[in-house]
């Protein structure tokens, strides 16, 4: 059998997140713009890597139309300058567009296709809504397929707390809390100097500096969050605060090969281990983390307690809960999302995952750890998890 | 009109200022009354605040394009609003930081005399409007422009933008050229524009070498004759825009802003002032489409044929070629004239153009043409046939004439496509319809002409239509200058120091004797009495004045036939036309409404 190659982590990067729509920083700023942003100072932070070394230029995009359409990753890689020599395509997986990136590429580097790649994603939640001039066929539904609420995330979130009663309102708002909290202090750390990037936007009260996510609250409150209006269903659980906001932002990465670091002389932080997709039910999409959590741990024959920082999307705190429960971590775990996160910072679709990988390469080195995980849910109901190693 | 407003962020220690007008790039932001009390009040924030540096850009596309040309045509005390530029313009100046200008987008006029009184400038390298067009407004810069640049740049290149350059079809800077000539002190890639002008601002590392002002008289004697070249006096403003730079050397910044003052105290009320004003409010309208243009659909024009291989007619097809992109033929008696025209084309035209076009002595090729525009020797009888000929080949095909003033409907065409010469650099065309020009015919005409780049004005289809017509009746004035005892330098002379770009003489050469007088001849046989074949004797010799005044006067008497007679709808059109298809400078301002010569 054929070896594989080692597939390295050298750096990631991203723009701020904003709020979708007219008020939010990048209403004025074209998608594929933010990614070529965060392209840009990808190349500028690793400087020694000539730009024609890239073997593929791969971004993520759930809405592959408009200002994110045309191949976004050829289209970016032509806009941020790079050689035209190198190419680039797009891909989707909703939620995990860019972990899926991270792996499509982790591929061709495995294979010896592409020594060097650049992974990422943007997500102009403003421009492109959920879901929008999406055509669901008719079959799904009359043939029962699957639940009509699996269309709607915010429904699936509290399908969740339907099947898991143990999870109370009360114990998703706490998770929130904790999530702005982290995230405070987070901006006060180096994690968010050394992963985000600024990027002056043209606005309506002219230029600025899209320079911090607009969703931090450091002002939350526990009952603050109790008194907020359950947003998809009367009654239910789910609201606007214990939730990621809609959200613009775009991210990226570079992978190498360990055969090219020396040549291109980047420096190494994470080693790729091993990674997992698995499916659902597509209403109950939230738990999709799980079996790919156990799927992963499973083939590299490492167990949870290995694990030093566990870096998990947040787009609903009842999800993160579902995780913890099912696989026994504590909520307030020191090893769960130490930045905080999607509450806190947002969620542009398909860009997170790289987000979850930076913070995640950050979070080894400043304890010193040795493996992480990164894990996502997906709606129609599967679930990512990526596990690494750090190195360097 | 929408409002310029300075709109003032903070970026860590830097205040990001954006000049915007809350209108997309086709709207570009100018500097009026409201723009002015927006910056005071953000200058005023900027001299409270704690800032390191500052940025100043504008909104997409778009620096700043200057003074609104509209109010500046209103104002009622030219020296308070002088004085309200460089009172501004000096306080950013004087701010306690430094100051970057970033250039991103069209910089005109009082927007770069803004940016030249930041400390420093970056611009971005998809720039292509840096300049100073007021000299070409019969003004000068007046906001510290004429002071400044030179200090910056030296006296000689200076004289170059805010002088020549205006006087040369108004030609501005690209950015690389103003980065070169040191207006701007870095060029940057537009990807990341205010993202780098940011940066540069905060660490400020200028390179700069001292003007040289050492040999100032003699360049200041070199750009006053090529000024005389190009105005012969006509218009005061080059010439005391060249003044203004020279006395820089000399004067400190506050003597300089008196000098401008003064200057344009005196200039904005000027007559040439005013008449440029108005001209180019005239030519801006006329790029947009007529409001008596039919509604009709264009037809698509997807094969092109042209009939006669001359110079007009080479010309022609090498412009049509260019720009429509279509397979493209002509038709000439004599073989050797078509390969002649062939090859030249051929040697103009991209490689995958030189393969669409063809051409021969028989008609069969005009056959699938959707328009044919016969361009031979204005003779009627010739013109008739061949537009006979070609119907019957391409009985569907518009047919369109070049003829400079035979009747389009006579000779059998749809409608008249009257260029001018040199195609390639004269930007009028005479659209003429006629009273059997089909709706569709004419949108096509029309369409067709703006993909050609070129500015259409419709007219009617009489004699000589609209600048032939009034051209003709002036040089019948001249002609009995001559006749009666002026030399031709004289007569030229006279015309010259009207600021006409080249001498009757020079241009009856270009046109050709023969042509010219068989368009005197046309127009003779409609109205014998204002136009003689034989120059009228007698009077004797007259002076410069005389000749320049009864040349206007007889252009101003023709104008009245014109518009009597329908040729054209809006009598700015006949200013129109004397600008963009005789080269008439902005400060005559026609013939009609706002000009130096008034009926």
């Amino acid at each position: 059998m054929r070896e594989a190659r080692e597939v390295y982590f050298v750096d990631g990067v991203r723009t701020a997140f904003g709020k979708a729509g007219p008020k939010g920083q990048f209403w004025r700023t074209r998608a594929d713009d933010m990614a070529v942003k965060a392209v840009r100072e990808l190349l500028r932070r690793n400087p020694s890597l000539p730009p024609e070394r890239i073997g593929d230029v791969v971004m993520a995009a759930t809405a592959q139309v408009g200002d994110q359409g045309l191949t976004l990753g050829r289209d970016v890689a032509l806009l941020a300058g790079i050689p035209e020599t190198v190419p680039g395509f797009a891909v989707d997986r909703m939620c995990a567009g860019a972990l899926t990136a991270i792996t499509a590429a982790a591929g061709e580097i495995a294979l010896g296709a592409a020594d060097v790649a650049v992974a990422g994603g943007v997500e102009h939640m403003g421009h492109h809504p959920m879901g929008e001039d999406v055509d669901f066929n008719p079959r799904f539904v009359s043939e029962r397929l699957i639940d009509e609420s699996a269309a709607v995330m915010g429904k699936t979130a509290e399908n969740l707390h339907d099947r898991f009663p143990a999870i109370t309102r009360e114990r998703a708002d706490a998770f929130a809390l904790a999530s702005q909290q982290k995230a405070v202090a987070a901006w006060s750390n180096g994690v968010m100097r050394e992963t985000v990037v600024p990027m002056a936007v043209f606005t309506d009260d002219g230029w600025k500096l899209a320079e911090r996510d607009e969703f931090l609250r450091p002002e939350t409150t526990m009952e603050g969050l109790a008194g907020l209006k359950p947003a998809f269903r009367p009654g239910g659980r789910v609201t606007a605060g214990n939730s990621a906001g809609l959200t613009d932002g775009a991210t990226a990465a570079l992978l190498a090969a360990e055969e090219a670091l020396d040549e291109v002389g980047l420096e190494p932080r994470l080693r790729l281990v091993g990674y997992a997709y698995a499916g659902v039910e597509p209403h109950l999409m939230g738990i999709g983390p799980v079996p790919a959590t156990r799927r992963v741990l499973e083939q590299a024959g490492i167990t949870l307690d290995e694990i030093d920082v566990l870096e998990l999307n947040e787009p609903f705190a009842v999800q993160v809960l579902t995780w913890c429960d099912e696989l026994g971590v504590d909520a307030d775990d020191p090893r769960l999302n130490p930045y905080g996160g999607a509450i806190a910072c947002g969620h542009p679709l398909a860009a997170t995952g790289v987000r979850l990988v930076a913070q995640l390469a950050y979070g080894l080195r400043e304890r010193k750890g040795r493996y992480g995980l990164t894990a996502l849910c997906i709606g129609m109901g599967m679930g990512a998890a990526i596990l690494w190693e750090r190195v360097g | 009109m929408a409002e310029t407003v300075f709109k003032l962020r903070r970026a860590g220690t830097v205040a990001l200022v954006t000049i915007d007008n809350g209108e997309d790039h086709r709207v570009p932001t100018t500097l009026g009354r409201s723009a002015f009390e927006s910056a005071i009040s953000v200058i005023d924030e900027l001299e409270r605040g704690d800032w390191t540096a500052a940025v100043i850009t504008g909104k997409p596309f778009v620096f700043c394009v200057g003074a609104d040309i509209d109010e500046l045509g209103r104002v009622e005390d030219p020296r308070e609003g002088i004085r309200a530029g460089h009172g501004l313009f000096s306080r950013i100046h004087a701010l306690p930081f430094p100051t970057v200008a970033a250039i991103n987008g069209a910089c005109l006029g009082g927007g770069l005399e803004l940016a030249l009184h930041c400390t420093a400038r970056t611009i971005s390298s998809d720039v292509r409007h840096v300049g100073f067009p007021e000299v070409a407004l019969s003004i000068i810069p007046g906001w510290g422009g004429t002071q400044l640049l030179p200090r910056l740049i030296g006296p000689e290149a200076a004289a170059r933008v805010i002088v020549l350059n205006p006087l040369r079809q108004n030609r501005l800077l690209r950015a690389k050229e103003a980065f070169e000539l040191g207006i701007a002190d870095r060029l940057l890639s537009p990807v990341e524009f205010v993202d780098e002008s940011l940066a540069f601002a905060r660490t400020l590392a200028i390179e700069r070498s001292d003007p040289d002002w050492s040999d100032l008289e003699t360049g200041v004697r070199k750009t006053r004759a090529k000024v005389d070249d190009a105005v012969h006096g006509a218009t005061r403003a080059p010439y005391v825009a060249l003044d203004l730079i020279a006395g820089a050397r000399d004067w400190t910044i506050d003597e300089g802003y008196a000098a401008e003052e003064d200057a344009m105290t005196e200039l904005l009320v000027s007559p040439q002032a005013r008449a440029a004003a108005y001209a180019f409010t005239v030519v801006e309208r006329r790029s947009k489409r007529p409001p008596n243009l039919p509604e009709a659909r264009p037809r698509a024009v997807t094969k092109v044929g042209i009939v006669g291989a001359g110079l007009m007619a080479t010309q022609l097809a090498t412009l049509f070629l260019e720009r429509l992109q279509v397979p493209l033929v002509l038709r000439d008696i004599e073989q050797s004239r078509v390969d002649a025209a062939l090859e030249s084309i051929r040697s103009e035209v991209k490689p995958f153009l030189a393969t669409i076009v063809d051409g021969g002595t028989g008609w069969e090729q005009f056959e699938g043409c959707d328009l044919v525009l016969e361009a031979v020797f204005e003779d009627m009888d010739v013109k008739r046939e061949v537009l006979a000929d070609v119907r019957r080949i391409a009985p569907d095909a518009i047919l369109a004439t070049n003829t400079s003033s035979l009747s389009v409907e006579g000779m059998g065409a749809d409608v008249g496509l009257h260029f001018f010469n040199p195609v390639a650099v004269m930007p009028l065309v005479e659209i003429a319809r006629t009273a059997t020009t089909t709706d569709e015919q004419l949108a096509t005409a029309w369409e067709v002409v703006r993909q050609l780049r070129k500015r259409g004005v419709l007219v009617g289809d009489a004699p000589g239509f609209v600048v032939n017509r009034l051209l003709t009746r002036m040089t019948v004035v001249l002609m009995d200058a001559i006749e009666s005892g002026n030399t031709v330098e004289e007569v030229d002379e006279a015309i010259l120091s009207l600021g006409m770009p080249m001498a009757p003489s020079v241009l009856r050469e270009m046109v050709g004797p023969a042509v010219a007088q068989h368009v005197l001849e046309t127009m003779h046989a409609s109205w014998p009495e204002r136009f003689p074949v034989a120059p009228a004797t007698g009077g004797g010799r007259r002076t410069q004045e005389q000749i320049r005044d009864a040349a206007l006067e007889a252009v101003a008497d023709e104008v009245q036939h014109v518009l009597a007679d329908g040729v054209v709808d809006d009598p700015a059109d006949v200013d129109a036309c004397l600008i963009l298809g005789a080269g008439w400078p902005l400060f005559l301002g026609g013939a009609v409404t706002g000009g130096v010569v008034r009926t």
